[in-house]
């Protein structure tokens, strides 16, 4: 099954951390839905699904840290997409 | 799509945090389906403590029973940031902005609020400098505003709170953004008399300035706002 990896956008600082998902291992999601939410000094930044299917795995977890275009987590199609 | 983008500026008086937080949703719905466009809510808010995803239970001072007695409610909220408490005098200056269409990254955004801040200080012939511990300006070595926001699907949310004229003592018992050092205000740096007024107004201009739209439509309230009764009429009529 094609998996698409949900990478950090660029967000103009050289670190953030992960403040949650908000999405579980298993949710199936929408390309655009917010599956997780960064932290970097003085803002949130929520992270949107890059395609339609299910949330196959989370890269990182609550308070790790993370650099743009890091892979965060992956979608996966699902059957018949 | 038009070349001229327009600014919606809400010049609200004191406004719930509850209210607050629909009104937002709803902006950043409104800009979020029309990226040309902006808002931008100014008002302030009901004596109160928000706690953002930097913040801790230990930067408040108070024990939840003098919280009680002082009348300050504790929200945690999902902005960046930390503890704020909340005061009149303070004017709260939320702008809802596309990122994408700015061409701005959210740490671009939040230096460009910072520069708003200071600009807004220049016109009082005061100095301030970004705080280089936590996005915010200080003055004279105090803070004076802070900047915090939220960025969900590109559209941004919350901003930035400045202390034009509140009364600073409560500021002890709580380290806002874990700053232990006392706060400052607008009024008390300045050797001129600060309308709170004139400060919203020209908040609302700075942040069409810079964020570059030409034009500004100005309202006094939004029909989010409007209160709603507990029941519906026809419900009520049936019992």
């Amino acid at each position: 099954m094609r998996r698409t990896p949900i990478t950090l956008p660029d967000l103009g600082v050289a670190r953030a951390v992960l403040s949650l998902w908000y999405a579980r291992v298993g949710d199936r999601v929408f390309a655009g839905d917010r599956v997780a939410e960064v932290l970097i000094p003085g803002a949130t930044v929520d992270v949107p699904a890059p395609a339609d299917g299910v949330l196959a795995s989370q890269a990182v977890l609550a308070n790790d840290p993370l650099v743009a275009g890091q892979m965060i987590g992956e979608i996966e199609a699902e059957a018949g997409e | 799509m038009t070349d001229r983008p327009a600014l919606h500026a809400y010049l609200l008086g004191r406004v719930e945090f509850d209210a607050l937080l629909a009104l937002q949703r709803r902006l950043a719905y409104d800009v979020g389906g029309d990226r040309d466009g902006g808002a931008v809510v100014v008002c302030d808010h009901p004596s109160g403590i928000t706690v953002g995803r930097e913040g801790s239970r230990a930067h408040i001072r108070p024990e939840p029973e003098e919280l009680t007695a002082r009348g300050w409610p504790v929200r945690w909220v999902a902005r960046g940031g930390g503890v704020l408490l909340h005061l009149p005098g303070q004017v709260a200056c939320y702008p809802v902005l596309p990122l994408d269409r700015l061409n701005l990254t959210p740490a671009a955004y939040l230096v460009e609020l910072q520069l708003l801040v200071i600009d807004l200080l220049a016109e009082y012939e005061l100095r301030g400098v970004p705080d280089p511990l936590a996005p915010g300006v200080r003055v004279n070595g105090r803070r004076v505003a802070h900047v915090a926001a939220a960025v969900r699907g590109g559209v941004t949310a919350f901003g930035l709170v400045l202390n034009v004229d509140p009364d600073l003592e409560p500021f002890r018992a709580v380290h806002c953004d874990g700053d232990p050092l006392p706060m400052t205000s607008l009024q008390r740096e300045s050797t001129a008399r600060v309308r709170v007024a004139a400060v919203r107004q020209r908040l609302v201009e700075a942040v069409a300035a810079r964020f570059g739209f030409a034009r500004v439509s100005l309202f006094h309230t939004h029909p989010g706002l409007a209160p709603r009764p507990a029941t519906h009429a026809s419900a009520s009529a049936t019992r």
